[in-house]
């Protein structure tokens, strides 16, 4: 009995180390540290984190309070994927938009987008309707922003260790003169031989 | 030539430690100009040897875009090695109730020995007062 009791106690301990690990599907917390980092693709928190620092910066700049009418309109131009992995650029900029929305700085049109490409095209169908109806030209306010970015990809090997840096560029200009007001970048580099669950 | 079992233990453990173990020497001004409005803290303490080897030496507060709350906290690696942390800041309004915001998440930041570092987070919103800082240290990683 004796023999056993320290051989239990080290499965026990070791039980208890092992935490909750287990293969079978599980929910985990998005904004958590239990997600999945991978070397190929832009993971949720790296999208979580670039969208933090950027919006971070741009509040911190100042910039936001001189526009004349507070909340600012702004519009979302251009985000230009130049990663080699598919990547939907709204990850980040519905991000930015959210915060910068709860900030009160700022609001987003839903009706005007690049290239005609309107986000609620319902809401523009019953703008126009309801100029039609009442048969005077509505105002239309136009943004005093708009927002554009890129994002990058930089790749090094060194034996079987990978590493990959994804920039994150954005731009807030101001429609009045295409002056580009606020500026920032943001670097998110990961190392490794192979994806991880966790970090 | 034959070297103990004592003596090849003793220069493996020193060969193991001297990894990674630089440490970062720090210069600043002697009288800072800045007058930084600092916060008075309180901390709950879960993981002693974290609080050990990794000081917070202060937390201060500004006002940025006019009304938005930015909290900055100034933390050393007090240990002899690099740690690599994660912190997260939660944000609270007046009425004492939590705000989420979608980007805020965890973030990690590496630490070489000795460094001084600040991390800072700003208030999704104007109605934003506390706040409250996670620390915790990530798995290590050696490649």
């Amino acid at each position: 009995m004796k023999k056993f009791l320290p051989f239990s106690l080290v499965i026990l301990a070791l039980a208890l180390f092992s935490g909750c690990a287990t293969n079978e599907a599980r929910y985990i917390d998005p904004k958590g540290t239990e997600t999945i980092v991978s070397l190929n693709k832009i993971n949720i928190q790296d999208w979580n984190q670039a969208a933090d620092e950027l919006v971070a910066d741009m509040l911190t700049s100042g910039v936001l309070d001189r526009a004349p009418e507070l909340p600012a309109l702004m519009a979302v131009s251009r985000i230009t994927n130049k990663t080699t992995s598919q990547a939907d650029t709204n990850s980040l900029t519905k991000k930015v938009r959210v915060a910068l929305n709860q900030s009160g700085k700022v609001v987003t049109t839903t009706t005007m987008g690049y290239g005609g490409n309107v986000e609620d095209p319902m809401a523009q169908e019953l703008a126009q309707m309801q100029t039609f109806m009442s048969g005077e030209k509505q105002q239309t306010r136009l943004p005093y922003y708009t927002l554009s970015g890129l994002l990058l990809e930089d790749r090094a090997k060194s034996g079987n260790t990978n590493q990959v840096t994804y920039t994150f560029q954005m731009s807030l200009t101001t429609t009045s003169d295409g002056i580009a007001v606020w500026e920032s970048e943001k670097q998110i580099t990961k190392i490794g031989k192979k994806s991880t669950v966790g970090w | 030539m034959k070297i103990s079992p004592i003596a090849f233990f003793a220069i493996a453990a020193l060969s193991f430690y001297s990894v990674g173990c630089k440490s970062v020497n720090n210069v600043e001004r002697a009288n800072p100009q800045a007058s930084p409005s600092y916060v008075e803290d309180q901390r709950i303490i879960t993981d002693a040897t974290l609080a050990n080897k990794l000081q917070i030496l202060s937390i201060n507060e500004a006002t940025v875009s006019g009304d938005m709350l930015k909290i900055q906290a100034t933390l050393q690696n007090t240990s002899l090695r690099a740690r690599t942390i994660k912190y997260r800041f939660e944000w609270i309004r007046a009425d004492g109730m939590e705000q989420a915001s979608p980007a805020n998440s965890w973030r990690t930041v590496r630490m070489q020995s000795g460094e001084v570092r600040a991390i800072s987070g700003i208030g999704p919103s104007p109605q934003i007062r506390d706040f409250r800082l996670k620390i915790q240290e990530t798995k290590q990683t050696i490649l």
